[in-house]
């Protein structure tokens, strides 16, 4: 890992507490409030994403339910392959975190817009699961299941999409060469929120598509 | 309070900071603000991707065992390799096995807490029956 350049006062907080110099404010913890505000926000919505889970889990079994089941309508090869995706835009997100304190910003491009196209596709893989379920019946007011599902997996697709949309603009700041070594800690917050998004999927993942399903 | 009083608790306060981050306040040559020891090298992001691939490959292999094995124990073998995965990423991609453990308590605080508040949720609507 290349060095950075940092004041640091021993036995004090840091005088470049906010990182790679653009927050010259010291923090009484000594860590910068950016990265700790964004582990703070992404604690949080772990309660969020609970919330969806656990309302799911409460409403799939119900028997007296409209519409196709979920063992009858999900697509388990196709959302593995949409899985693989999502993990592996995390492998380019992390390369590209590796890439930029080396100062090698070509390569922070080439990764950083790998993971937004990998992002794209997982959200196109989304809207086309969305659209089959629609076909086969199931709607997000045709039952409980339906309800839950949609919401859960769209709150999830919207945060996806966010992350798209953050990730395409440090590749345009890049591109604009206004993104310096200096700023690594940007890159670093972004790429928190995106492993945070695969990690809710890991357990969208296994509790929705793949846990055996009760009252079919 | 008294200006000597706030003097002193401030003061207090850097100690407990100290304790807590010290050596982290003083970053070593080569480690990024926040850092603890340097992060995993490219080659390792790789070796991890690899095994993330390989333990989502096994889980949709268990799903496909419904019918054959008793659907708890399904259960109990996706619960443990989603937890592993979960790990995984948390530690080496999020950085929470190099960087300040401040983050790792705040993140940790957050999933536990949701855990325990929708188990309890679940348990007293009678889901896991």
């Amino acid at each position: 890992m290349a060095t950075i350049e940092q004041t640091t006062e021993v036995g004090g907080p840091p005088a470049t507490a906010g990182g790679h110099g653009h927050d010259p404010h010291a923090t009484a913890t000594g860590v910068t409030n950016t990265k700790l505000a964004m582990w703070l926000f992404l604690s949080s919505d772990c309660l969020f994403f609970g919330a969806f889970i656990a309302a799911y889990l409460l409403y799939r079994g119900r028997a007296d339910q409209a519409g196709p089941s979920p063992k009858e309508i999900f697509d388990i090869p196709f959302t593995s392959a949409t899985s693989f995706i999502l993990l592996m835009s995390s492998l380019t997100m992390v390369l590209a975190l590796a890439a930029i304190p080396r100062g090698d910003h070509r390569r922070f491009k080439i990764w950083v817009l790998s993971t937004a196209l990998l992002g794209a596709t997982f959200i196109a893989g989304q809207i086309f699961e969305f659209t089959e379920f629609s076909r086969e019946g199931l709607h997000v007011d045709t039952s409980l299941f339906g309800s839950s599902f949609f919401i859960l997996t769209g709150f999830h697709g919207a945060h996806v999409t966010i992350g798209i949309v953050w990730l395409l603009s440090l590749w345009g700041l890049s591109m604009q060469k206004r993104l310096p070594t200096a700023q690594a800690e940007r890159v670093e917050v972004a790429g928190l929120y995106w492993h945070f998004v695969d990690v809710v999927w890991i357990v969208i993942f296994t509790v929705i598509y793949l846990v055996p399903q009760p009252g079919r | 309070m008294a200006e000597g009083t706030v003097e002193r608790v401030e003061e207090e306060l850097g100690d407990v900071t100290r304790g807590e981050f010290g050596h982290a306040l003083e970053p070593a040559p080569g480690l990024l603000p926040g850092e603890l020891r340097p992060h995993p090298s490219p080659f390792k992001y790789v070796v991890i991707a690899v095994i993330l691939v390989t333990v989502t490959a096994l889980e949709v292999a268990v799903s496909y065992t419904e019918g054959d094995i008793p659907d708890g124990l399904i259960v109990t073998l996706l619960l443990i390799m989603a937890i592993i995965k979960f790990s995984t990423v948390a530690a080496y991609y999020m950085h929470l096995q190099t960087d300040r453990p401040i983050f790792r308590r705040f993140f940790v605080l957050g999933v536990l807490a949701a855990c325990t508040l929708y188990a309890i949720v679940l348990a007293s609507l009678s889901v896991f029956n």
